[in-house]
Order: structure tokens, then C-alpha cells, then sequence
């Protein structure tokens, strides 16, 4: 089964609780993160997705990020963060959770 | 100044804010009048950045949240994701004017702000930042490259739908990231530039900075690297998500100076662990000797250098290693993987120009050496009480120069004698002395501007009118005494030129003009004054209104016969109107005599000028400072008095055959085919019931500010000289045809008069032909 979080348009200070929470909830299955609205990423909001890859990675579950806006892929580069963890993890590699 | 050093930094920061909120209005209005200069809106963002920076500093909480949401409106137009059109600019200005209540708020100098205008701001700011067709996805990544980031090849097949999630909807085009280039080295030693660690805390979040902001700050500056270290990272489940665990390596390129890099964290310097240190310097640790003998080490040897510092212990070992400072033992193994840095720089080497010029040549001598920078203006903050207090001592000083001149002239010593000599270089010397001081208070009169465009602003808004502020002479410097006393008028005089000046937009079309009434705002010296002029093109005043309501209020007969300008200067009359506070937003006409009051305490003057149908103009003439004059000192029936220099035209011995008499009772002075009013000082001031004999009297030819001419008769002048003023108001009360008072050389007191006042209430009270006989 896999679920699916859209990411709110600003990902900052504010919206890291609230997505951290939301991503928690969904923890142990593949997950789709819908990235298409997200206008504004923060340093916090990176650190949530960041981690959240590598949770997802660590439980063996897919991550994906989905319809990833211009504006996201930019600003992910910007951070320096690794255009690879933007991508998705690929299912066929990782397979299904177990 | 308090002495409380956190209070006294605060007090530094509103002083800043006021600069920056300064600084603001006038790039805003810049954009409002059409500038598309990228660095005026680079300009606007810093000075929000600025005072949002400080305000986290200080804990001003509601500041920062407005700031925030206002900087990264500017972040988006500077980037130019959204476009800097006349409705963002209005509304950046009105955001401007709540930032400025934020920051009085905040200092306790104005009233709370009211939380529905602020709200209404933020969302219009929001609106302004997220609104629109997804100004993201109109990125043209060309413009990154503008940041200056080495641009990183995403591979588009990791893009794609991963396999498993065939149900997924087809994905949109993805940005052509494929077309940037790939980064070669991602983090390849260059010459020059600046290797940057920066490891923001939680609070530098928490005061609404952003990392994001920072990177791209550091990008101006030049091209840059940017590696993220997440080995901090937990998984998702322990992390606080108000917690900061990520690092920033930045290798910047170019030749951005240690101070620009430091700028970009000027605020955040507090919230973060960052450690600053030439790129280079890594290269000249690792493998000094290397980089001389052999051109293709130096890139090794950075090389290896840079690899070396992506452990960042190592890197901070080696900046803890770097020449120049004292010795440090090596301590490899840094647990913690931060360097505690707000500190001052850690940097290595910096360049200095050589010292002692004068000693023997250097090895390498650089005959071409760049000179010292052009200096940029340096500049310290003073508490004002202190230069007041110099400004008093001069005072002081200027008295006692006067009194020692006295007193050596008494003694009857030769002009030529070493004692009297001295004392004249003694005088030139105070005056210079007196003339430095004085231009220390000197501001531009900028600052009072600068409060005027979100008066009209509101004034426009209030009245349904539209207006256009144009503001000239901005730089004139007037003494800090004047300046303060100079808001109230100007504001007063701008909203009557708004309300009741200017028609309203389908008045204005019917009246053949554009509906955008404009109202000029000027500032210039002349004679010795400074001269602020109001002026509108609206309808002018409408003398038979104003005439009929001072017949109506008693005010002149009815059949009085005026002239123009003595019509429109019934409005200065008290009783023209009910209005006793200057601040009232009413009719032309109303308050204006408290105007007039105020600037005369200030020892100015106003003027109008008005064409019906053209518009008016107010014209105010004071003095450029409150502390000193240039006086005459003049004998009048035993009493010493000073005439203002600026207001005299020339002085002569007056022959009876040129003093006339109007009626048989006005007197006036036949001079250069002119008749002028003749004001006998001696007796309008009350020193005499005798009038001045015109055997042995001196007139002294004034003009007042009107233009108006007049002969004050006196009975002798004693000289020219500087006199420090002292109020009288301040200290007894103010008396009619007195200006002010001041302390003369030999310690007594001497009034200054006022001429304007003198001349105009002299006339009516001059002695008649029969007295003036009587006296000659």
C-alpha cells in the first residue's frame, strides 16, 4: 500500500511539526510525497524530508517524490542536498515492505 | 545613554532602524516612480532583512513575524519570480509604513500596532508571495545561475515513476535540469574566495532567519559550492523538528572581502556555530612549499586540501593551525564537529597592506601596489546629550573670547600689541572651533522628508485624492535644533495642501490637469537661512472665501480694502479658525496661525503665494540653527541690543530732509526713491517715551521676509559680532519685537530683536512728526 502526503507550499519553521507529524503517521509503508505545490523550502522543512528518507530508506519502504515543482528542485539544489534524494528511492530496488 | 549594555545596544538598533526604515521609503518610492534597478529592490530586501535581523535579536517577536513575511515578498521580486509591478510597490509601501509603527511599537514610541492593519498587510504580503500562476513553475533557471550556484546535473530518469506505481497519473514535463552542467569538481579548490562552515541553531529559526536566504546571499557575492552534511540527522522519529542538525560547507569563488561574507551572517551570528577562512589557506597549510615549485601542486595540494576538509574537524584543525596566530596544539580528534565562532575571525591570513613605508624595501617590492582604498567616510555614533554639552562649552568659550576682547580693548592696549594680536587669532580660532562643533549637529533635513511620502500617502487615502510627493533639496543640513522642530509645520502645511489645496481627480480633469495632483516638498539655503517651500498645484486660495470669513468672524471690516497677499495672510490670523493643535487634518486656513507661531518661535517666518486656479506656495524661512547668530550690536536708549545680520540691508546717518511723515503721523525714510517705514527701536520697545533724535542716530536698513523693507532707527552701532543665542521664552517669557537674549562681552544680558515682529508692530507705534521735532 502506498500513501501519499502533499507537501504544503512553504516548507518552513512552521510547517516542519506539522509534517513531520503527518509523515510519522504513514511510517511503515511506501509513500508518495506529492511535491507539486511546494513553492518555498526552509532549512527546517529540509531537515524533516531529509530525515524522512532516511527513515523510509532504513525501513526498507519506498520513498517517492512525486510531480517535484520547479521551484522544490531549485531550492533543494540550493541546500546542496543531494538531487538523488529528491528523485525517489526505486521500488523495484528496494522492494515492498515486508 | 542608559548603561545597561544591552539597552544600549538596543537604543543603537532603533537609531539603525531608523536609517534602514529611511532607507526603505525612499528605494520604495524609487520603484513607486518607475526605477527597475535590481538594486534598488536588493536594497529594499536588506534594510527589511536588517531590521527583521536585529528584531530577532531583541526578542521583538511581533517585529520579526511582519519583517519575515515582508522579506520574502522582496526575496521573490528580487529573484524575479514575481514581478515588481505599481500594485506590489503600493502595497510594499503601506507595508513599510506598518513596519515603521512595528519598530516605534517595539521601541515604546508609538502606539501598539492595531493587529487587524497588521494582519491585513501580512496577508496582502502573502497574496503578493504565493499568489499568482505558480511563479515557481515561470522559473527560468538562467536566473539561478544570477545566484551564482554551480549549476548540479539531476539525472531526469530518477524523475520518473518508479516502478510499482504504474497507477500513478502521467507526470508532468519536468524542468530541463539535464540542460545545466554538470559540476565537475564538486568541491575542486579555486584561488581566492572563502570556505565557509555554518551550522545554524534552533533559534536561528526561531527568529525567523532562514539558511535558504543565507546560501543565496553568500551566492551574490560570488559562485559557491554548497555541500550539506546530514550525518547529524536522526531518523524522522527522534527528530525535533525545531531542532537544527545539518551543516553548510561553502566554498565561495571570487573576490567577495571577509566583511561582505561576514555581512550576510551579521544578524545570525548569535544562532549559529560559522567558521569563515580563505580558500586558499587550506592549500598553503597542507603543502606550503609545494605551491611555489610546481604550477600544477598548487591544485593538488588545494585539492587534496578540500577533500580533507570535507571531514570538518579537520578543516576547523586546520583553521585552528593557521599562520599568523599564535601556535596552537593540534587537537585532531574534535568530537564535536562545529567550530564556536561568533567570535572574531578565525581567518588565517588576510591581506594587509604593507606597513612603514618608510622601511627598507621589501623583498618583493610592488611598485604598482594598489593604493589604499579611496576612504569611505568613517563615521561613530555620539549620544546627542554629549555633543549638546560641546555645543554649551563652545557657547561658553565664544562668551568668554568676547569678554577677554573687552576687556583688553578697555585697557586701552594697542590693535597692534602681542596681547591684542593674539586675541584676534584667539577669535578666529573659536570661530573655527565654534563653526566645526556646529556642523556636527548638522543633519541633511532628510529625515523630516522622509516621514512626508506615508503622510501623503494617508492624506490621499483619507481624502480620495490622488498625489504625487516630489521632494527636492533633501541633503540641505539645518542644526539638529531646527530639524526636530520642523516636522510638525511641514506635516501640518502638506496635509492642508492635500485636503484643501489640491481639487479633488474629476475636479482636477475638468479643470484641464492631470487628475494626479502634485505637491512639491523643497528644501535650499539662502542667506544664510534654510527656506522650506510647500507647494501645490491645486486651486489656489480662494480670496473671496477667506474674505468672507474673517468679515463673518469679525475679523476686518467689510468694506476693508486688501490687498491679494493681504488676503491670503488672513489665514495666519488668530481666530481665522477654531483649530488650536497643529496636528488637526483640516481646511486650508485652519491652524494656521499655531503654524505660524511654531515657526516663529523658531525664529523663521512664513510666507504664501497663491494663483487662483494654479496652486499656492508656502514659503518658511529659518534659521539654519538655533545656537548662534551673526548679530550687529547696536545702542538704543542705554540699552544694548543685537540686529540679526541676515536681515540687514545696509546701514546710514539719516538726514532730517529725508524723513517724511504720511498723514502727518507715520514717519518714513526717503531712501534711494523709496519711502520706508521709519521704527524708532527705542521707543517701540518701550526703553524711551522720548523718541530717538535723528542728530547723531543711525538707520539701519532691515528687510524682513516678506521682502518688506523698513529703517530701524537706533542710536549707535557697535559692531558686528557672533552671539550665542539664549531663549528667552526658555527662561522668562516671550516679549513682542524679541527674538531671543544673549550674554555680551562684559556679562550683560542683551535681547535680540526681532525685526519682523519690530517692523510691523513698530509702524503703528512710531512716534508722530510733532515728537520726532520735539526730539531733534
Amino acid at each position: 500500500m502506498t500513501a501519499t502526503v502533499v507537501l504544503a507550499p512553504v516548507l518552513d519553521l512552521r510547517a516542519a511539526a506539522p509534517l513531520k507529524a503527518e509523515l510519522m503517521a504513514v511510517r511503515g509503508q511506501a509513500l508518495t510525497l506529492d511535491a507539486s505545490a511546494v513553492e518555498r523550502l526552509g532549512g527546517q522543512g529540509l531537515q524533516v524530508l531529509l530525515a524522512a528518507i532516511r527513515t523510509w530508506r532504513a525501513d526498507g519502504c519506498a520513498l517517492t517524490f512525486l510531480n517535484v515543482s520547479e521551484a522544490l528542485a531549485v531550492q533543494w539544489r540550493q541546500f546542496g542536498a543531494s538531487p538523488d534524494d529528491l528523485s525517489a528511492d526505486d521500488l523495484s530496488v528496494l522492494g515492498e515492505p515486508a | 545613554m542608559s548603561d545597561d549594555p544591552f539597552e544600549a545596544i538596543k537604543a543603537t538598533f532603533f537609531q539603525e532602524c531608523e536609517e534602514l526604515l529611511g532607507d526603505l521609503e525612499s528605494n520604495l518610492l524609487a520603484l513607486e516612480s518607475g526605477s527597475t534597478d535590481i538594486e534598488v529592490i536588493n536594497a529594499v530586501f536588506r534594510a527589511v532583512h536588517s531590521v527583521k535581523g536585529g528584531a530577532g535579536a531583541f526578542g521583538l517577536e511581533d517585529l520579526v513575524r511582519f519583517a519575515h513575511v515582508f522579506e520574502t515578498l522582496m526575496d521573490e521580486l528580487r529573484s524575479g519570480r514575481k514581478a515588481c509591478d505599481e500594485p506590489t510597490v503600493r502595497t510594499l509601501l503601506r507595508a513599510a509604513d506598518v513596519l515603521a509603527d512595528h519598530v516605534a511599537a517595539a521601541r515604546g514610541a508609538g502606539a501598539p500596532v492595531d493587529p487587524a492593519r497588521s494582519a491585513g498587510l501580512v496577508a496582502e504580503l502573502e497574496t503578493l508571495t504565493h499568489g499568482g500562476a505558480a511563479p515557481a513553475a515561470t522559473t527560468d533557471l538562467a536566473e539561478d545561475d544570477d545566484f551564482g550556484f554551480t549549476p548540479i546535473a539531476l539525472d531526469l530518469a530518477a524523475f520518473e515513476a518508479p516502478a510499482g506505481l504504474s497507477d500513478l497519473p502521467d507526470l508532468p514535463p519536468l524542468p530541463d535540469l539535464a540542460a545545466l552542467a554538470p559540476l565537475e569538481a564538486p568541491m575542486a579548490a579555486v584561488e581566492g574566495g572563502w570556505k565557509i562552515v555554518f551550522r545554524p541553531h534552533p533559534r536561528l529559526y526561531a527568529s525567523a532567519n532562514e539558511t535558504g536566504l543565507l546560501l543565496r546571499e553568500l551566492a551574490r557575492l560570488g559562485p559557491t559550492r554548497v555541500e550539506l552534511d546530514d550525518s547529524g540527522l536522526p531518523t524522522l522519529d527522534a527528530l525535533d523538528p525545531n531542532d537544527s542538525h545539518l551543516i553548510w560547507t561553502i566554498e565561495l569563488d571570487g573576490d567577495a572581502s571577509e566583511a561582505e561574507v561576514r555581512d550576510v551572517f551579521d544578524f545570525v551570528e548569535m544562532d549559529c556555530d560559522l567558521s569563515i577562512t580563505p580558500l586558499n589557506a587550506a592549500a598553503s597549510t597542507e603543502a606550503p612549499a609545494a605551491v611555489e615549485d610546481d604550477e600544477e601542486a598548487p591544485a593538488e595540494a588545494l585539492a587534496q586540501a578540500a577533500a580533507a576538509d570535507l571531514d570538518i574537524a579537520a578543516l576547523l584543525a586546520s583553521v585552528g593551525a593557521a599562520p599568523a596566530a599564535e601556535p596552537v596544539a593540534p587537537e585532531p580528534a574534535v568530537p564535536e564537529p562545529v567550530v564556536a565562532a561568533p567570535a572574531p575571525a578565525p581567518v588565517a591570513v588576510a591581506p594587509v597592506a604593507p606597513a612603514a613605508p618608510a622601511a627598507p624595501p621589501a623583498p618583493t617590492p610592488t611598485p604598482s601596489a594598489p593604493a589604499p582604498a579611496a576612504a569611505a567616510p568613517v563615521t561613530i555614533r555620539v549620544d546627542l546629550e554629549r555633543v549638546d554639552r560641546m555645543i554649551n562649552a563652545v557657547g561658553e568659550l565664544v562668551i568668554q573670547q568676547a569678554m577677554l576682547a573687552q576687556r583688553v580693548t578697555e585697557s586701552g592696549l594697542a590693535r597692534s600689541s602681542d596681547i591684542a594680536l593674539g586675541l584676534e587669532d584667539l577669535e578666529l580660532l573659536t570661530r573655527e572651533i565654534q563653526d566645526s562643533v556646529m556642523a556636527i549637529r548638522a543633519q541633511p533635513v532628510k529625515s523630516v522628508f522622509q516621514r512626508m511620502p506615508r503622510l501623503v500617502r494617508e492624506c490621499a487615502e483619507m481624502t480620495g485624492k490622488k498625489v504625487r510627493l516630489v521632494t527636492s533639496g533633501e541633503d540641505t543640513e539645518v542644526d539638529k535644533t531646527v530639524i526636530e522642530r520642523l516636522s510638525e509645520p511641514i506635516t501640518h502645511m502638506l496635509r492642508n495642501a492635500i485636503d484643501h489645496g489640491l481639487e479633488g481627480p474629476d475636479e482636477r480633469l475638468a479643470a484641464g490637469k492631470p487628475a494626479e495632483g502634485t505637491v512639491r516638498l523643497a528644501a535650499l539655503h539662502r542667506s544664510g537661512r534654510i527656506v522650506i517651500e510647500i507647494a501645490d498645484d491645486g486651486k489656489g486660495i480662494n480670496r473671496q472665501r477667506v474674505k468672507g470669513i474673517a468679515v463673518e468672524r469679525g475679523l476686518i471690516a467689510e468694506d476693508a480694502a486688501l490687498s491679494d497677499e493681504e488676503i491670503d495672510n488672513l489665514i495666519f490670523m488668530p481666530g481665522f479658525s477654531t483649530a488650536t493643535e497643529v496636528s488637526d487634518l483640516s481646511g486650508r486656513g485652519v491652524g494656521m496661525d499655531v503654524v505660524r507661531r511654531s515657526i516663529q518661535s523658531l525664529g523663521g517666518r512664513i510666507s504664501i503665494s497663491s494663483v487662483p486656479g494654479k496652486g499656492s506656495t508656502f514659503t518658511l524661512s529659518l534659521p539654519l540653527t538655533l545656537a548662534v547668530l551673526d548679530g550687529m550690536v547696536v545702542g538704543a536708549a542705554e540699552q544694548t541690543l543685537v540686529a540679526p545680520l541676515a536681515a540687514i540691508v545696509e546701514s546710514l546717518t539719516p538726514d532730517a530732509a529725508d524723513i517724511h511723515h504720511v498723514g502727518g503721523v507715520d514717519p518714513v525714510l526717503r531712501f534711494r526713491e523709496a519711502f520706508l517705514p521709519l521704527v524708532d527701536v527705542a521707543w517701540c520697545m518701550g526703553f524711551s517715551d522720548q523718541p530717538t533724535a535723528l542728530k547723531g542716530g543711525v538707520v539701519m536698513i532691515v528687510e524682513t521676509e516678506s521682502g518688506q523693507r523698513a529703517a530701524l532707527l537706533v542710536d549707535a552701532i557697535h559692531g558686528q559680532r557672533q552671539v550665542v543665542i539664549k531663549s528667552l521664552e526658555a527662561n522668562y517669557r516671550h516679549v513682542e519685537g524679541v527674538a531671543a537674549a544673549t550674554i555680551l562681552g562684559d556679562g550683560r544680558v542683551a535681547l535680540i530683536l526681532d525685526i519682523d515682529a519690530l517692523v510691523s508692530t513698530g509702524r503703528a507705534r512710531s512716534p508722530s512728526r510733532a515728537e520726532m521735532q520735539m526730539a531733534s
